[in-house]
This record gives C-alpha cells, structure tokens and sequence, in this order.
C-alpha cells in the first residue's frame, strides 16, 4: 500500500503543482496499524517542565477520589484538566521540517512516514497553590509535647514521614519542604511533628527568661550556651528548633552560631497565646496585657498581628479576637464568604492579610478584590463587600 | 491517593516528534478502517510552506513553533520485572506514564482545504 514515486509525481500533475518549486523531499504519510490501538496522549508542558522531562526527571499526578488532580513537578504544581480542541492534531514521529531538509533538487526523496496517533484532547496544566491545608491537620492529629507527655511515650498518635506526607499533600517536595518550615514543623526520630503551640510557648519562655538573665543582647543569641544551659530542661533539638522558629541563625568570625531572635515573631506568638483562651479581649487591656507580657526589651505593635488577629474598632469598647489566615478556607469563593459572614464591610488594609496567599501568581490583591468583592465608599473610605447575598 | 507517574521512557533525551493541525475530521474513502491506509503526501514550497495533498484536497499551511510544547505519553504496561510495578501511597499499585516523545513544533493547516478537480464529467 506504499506509494511510490511516480503516484506522488501523478499527484502532483493532478494537483497542477510543479516539482520546481517544491523542495525534493515529500513525506507520504500513511496510518501505522496500531493506531486505533495505542494507550497515549498528549500533555501540554512549558519550557520548564520541558527541560525538566529532558534531564530525565519525573513528574506525578496526584489526588484523592474527591480532590482535582494536580501535577507536581519537583518544585511546582499545577492543576490538571483535559481541553479539547475543534481541530484534529496528528501525532508524527519521523517528519522533518524545512529547516532539517536539503534543497537540493537533484536529491529527489520519498519518505515513508506512519502516522502514530490522532487526538481531540490533551491534557492541560495551569500553575496553581499546592493545597496545603492538609498538611497542618495531619501533623495536627498528634502534637508533640514534648517527650515527657504520655502520649510520647505510649508511643500512640500517627505519624508521618516525608514520603507519607508526599502521598498525601498535593504539593511539591520542594513546597512542602517549605511549608514545613512556615508551620514550625521539625524532623523527630524520622517523622514531621508539629509542636503543640503551649509545649513551643513553653520552650521560647525557657529561651526568652535565659536571654534576659543572660543580659544577652536579642540580636546575639549564642546556640551553645543555650543548648547548655536549657538542654537539661528540654531536648536539645528543641530548643535549637524553636531558636530557629523565632530568630535567624548566623556564624560569627570565630565560627560561633548565634540566633537573633525575631521580635516580630516573638510577640506575635505571645499575642496569640493571649488571644487563643477567650473569644473577644477588650482592644486596650489587651495592648497593656500584651506589652507586659512579651520579653523586656521587646515592643508590640498593631500590625504584627496581621493575618491573626482582627480589630472591631467600631464596636465600643473596641475589641481584639483571634483570626488565623491559616484557619480559612483554602478555596477563594469559600474564603471571601467567611469573611463576608464575619463582618460586612472591609477595607483593604483589614482584609489584605486574610487574601494575600490567594493571589495566583502576577495576581495582586486589587485584582483579587475587583473580581470577588465589591467597592463602595463609607465615610470617606473605599470598602468592599459581597457580590452576593450573605446570610 | 491516586498517584499517577509521569517518567522517562529510556536512557538519554526523548525523542522530538512533530504534531499536524487540521480542522475538521479524517475518513476513510469506502469507509476502510483507518489503520495501515494511506493519508497523504506532504511537500513544502521552496520558501518552506507546507503543502498537504489528502485525497482530492490540497491544504497550504505554516510551521509554528509551540510556545507550550507537548509531551507524548504512553501508558506503561506492566512487564515481569518486579521494578515495573509501580507502588505507591497506601500500598496500592498506581499507574505510569512513559514519555515516548516531545513535540515542540507543529505544522498547522488553517486554510480551507482546496478541492482538485480531476476532470468535469460531460452531461449526457
């Protein structure tokens, strides 16, 4: 059934085409046999991924029976939906283009090329937010408290190594490593344990107190001495983790490791110690409470407390209640109805904290705000609302 | 969870393949199963236009470079090898895709294809 080349030339005389002006190489395209057969398709990809399939690297679709399929790259992921496309795309392994071809009329060749497949869908990707959210309440189902607690040492609770958690999250390695990292979770005798919040309280306090008896300034906290002094109290990779929650680690000339430690997370954590026994705290008592409470030297201040905590300023008297971003849905339409639900009207500074992680990438937060609120002015100031009803 | 693996197929790069873009749909002549028939013959003018003959159609096209390639993938059947099988999550084997090739370029036909009159059949 393979042509040859005086049917092409026919061809040609038929079609009124003159060989002239044709390059001399014509590819006869034909059906393989196996075409109807083949399990294949076809994935659409960007230079990244590209390259990433050319070193030899893989990828993985994952997700649950009741998620949307993703596909993680090493450090990326993506949402994965079958397009369909109106025109019919053939699949060709051996058929050069002009670029790969010589023009040289007396070379006259027929190439004889199979058609490997056909298709009308393939499968596209779009960069999203790995679902995180997962992560926290599994490492949550068992807090470490320290391994003093009972539930340490009965040994009961789940637990989750990294291959565990990357069968489970849809995320990259490279994104739940750093995620990890934000929810303060460390590595326990080969498991990912997040601490429980009163038991990592507890630790900083032990931190803090030597800090201050030290006479120690905050920015040159040095590891040694107080893997030393505090190690008797709580293991050692405790306390060197939570120096590395609530400051930054750094080598002095003599090859020394000192912390300083973060004030803004230092009284945070202590805001939401605070805030996490009661409902509501009045706003001025809180701010006295609050300053007392965090360590000599360090100073409070309102926007410290963005993303986890929300100020009534218009309730009298003015009133402070715990907020977690990371409470929140993760889907956008779920979070902007939350937030409706829990007060009407916003302004971007309020709500800014508690959308920025929706922000796809190069989306800002106006953008955001355009297509999933709505603007109006109160008193002089730009609000947003709900597009729709909220009860 | 339901994990699917995408992986290379063999030592070294995949192979580069090239996609062709027509409208609309490809039968047979008589209705003949597709495998094994003949498609057409594919010329290019001497300034690198592509030109398609498919039975009594002619189609003029361009090669365009895709900004988002693609990636030809086979499902990977499973062998004796033990290694083959793939197991993940909670035990339970998932499935693999090997990539067979990558396609970073495609030869587009947008133009309505022109029909060849052969010869005009005499009234009688």
């Amino acid at each position: 059934m393979m042509r040859t080349a005086d049917e092409v030339k026919a061809t040609l005389e038929t079609a009124k085409l003159k060989q002239e002006e044709l390059m001399p190489t014509v590819h006869c395209m034909s059906f393989s046999e196996s075409i109807t057969s083949g399990d294949y398709c076809l994935l659409e990809l960007n230079d990244v991924l590209c390259k990433h399939l050319e070193s030899g690297k893989s990828l993985v679709i994952k997700g649950d029976k009741d998620e949307h399929a993703v596909l993680c790259s090493e450090d990326k992921t993506y949402d994965v939906k079958i397009a369909d496309t109106s025109n019919l795309l053939i699949i060709i392994p051996d058929c050069k283009t002009p670029d790969q071809l010589s023009d040289d009329q007396s070379i006259q060749s027929l190439v004889h090329t199979q058609i490997y497949g056909l298709a009308n869908n393939y499968w596209e990707l779009r960069k999203c937010r790995p679902k995180m959210k997962k992560l926290k309440k599994l490492l949550m189902e068992n807090p470490y408290e320290g391994p003093d607690s009972i539930k340490e040492k009965a040994s009961e609770g789940l637990k989750y190594t990294i291959e565990d958690l990357l069968n489970r999250i849809q995320a990259s390695e490279r994104e739940l490593m750093d995620h990890l990292h934000v929810i303060h979770a460390c590595k326990i005798e080969g498991y990912w344990r997040i601490p429980d919040f009163d038991y990592e309280m507890k630790l900083l306090n032990h931190i803090t107190q030597l800090v201050d008896s030290e006479s120690w300034s905050f920015s040159k906290v040095p590891l040694k001495v107080c893997l030393e002094e505090l190690g008797i109290l709580e293991p050692k990779e405790m306390i060197e983790h939570c120096l590395d929650c609530y400051g930054n680690r750094y080598t002095d000339e003599a090859g020394e490791i000192y912390f300083a430690l973060n004030e803004d997370k230092v009284c945070r954590a202590i805001a939401q110690m605070l805030l996490q026994n009661v409902v509501k705290f009045n706003l001025s008592e809180f701010q006295e409470v609050w300053q007392q409470s965090v360590p000599e030297g360090m100073t409070t201040r309102r926007d410290q407390l963005k993303g986890l905590a929300l100020m009534d300023l218009r309730s009298r008297p003015e009133t402070i209640f715990l907020l977690k971003v990371e409470d929140l849905s993760e889907d956008t339409v779920e979070r902007f109805t939350s937030l409706f639900t829990l007060r009407q009207k916003w302004t971007e500074a309020d709500i800014s904290p508690y959308i920025q992680d929706l922000c796809g990438e190069k989306q800002t937060i106006g953008a955001l705000l355009t297509k999933y609120a709505r603007c109006s002015m109160q008193n002089g100031v730009k609000v947003y609302n709900s597009r729709r009803p909220v009860s | 969870m339901v994990q699917v693996l995408i992986c290379s197929a063999g030592e070294g790069v995949p192979p580069e393949w090239v996609l062709m873009e027509l409208q609309g749909e490809i039968e047979s002549r008589e209705n003949k199963p597709l495998p094994g028939c003949v498609m057409g013959d594919l010329h290019y003018t001497k300034e690198g236009i592509p030109v398609l003959i498919i039975g009594h159609h002619i189609l003029y096209g361009k090669i365009v470079r895709l900004e988002k390639p693609f990636a030809v993938l086979v499902k990977h059947t499973d062998t004796h090898q033990a290694d083959d099988v793939v197991e993940m999550g909670e035990g339970t084997p998932s499935t693999c895709y090997l990539v067979r090739a990558l396609i970073k370029k495609k030869i587009i036909f947008k133009t309505r294809p022109k029909p060849i009159i052969t010869n005009v059949p005499k009234k009688v």
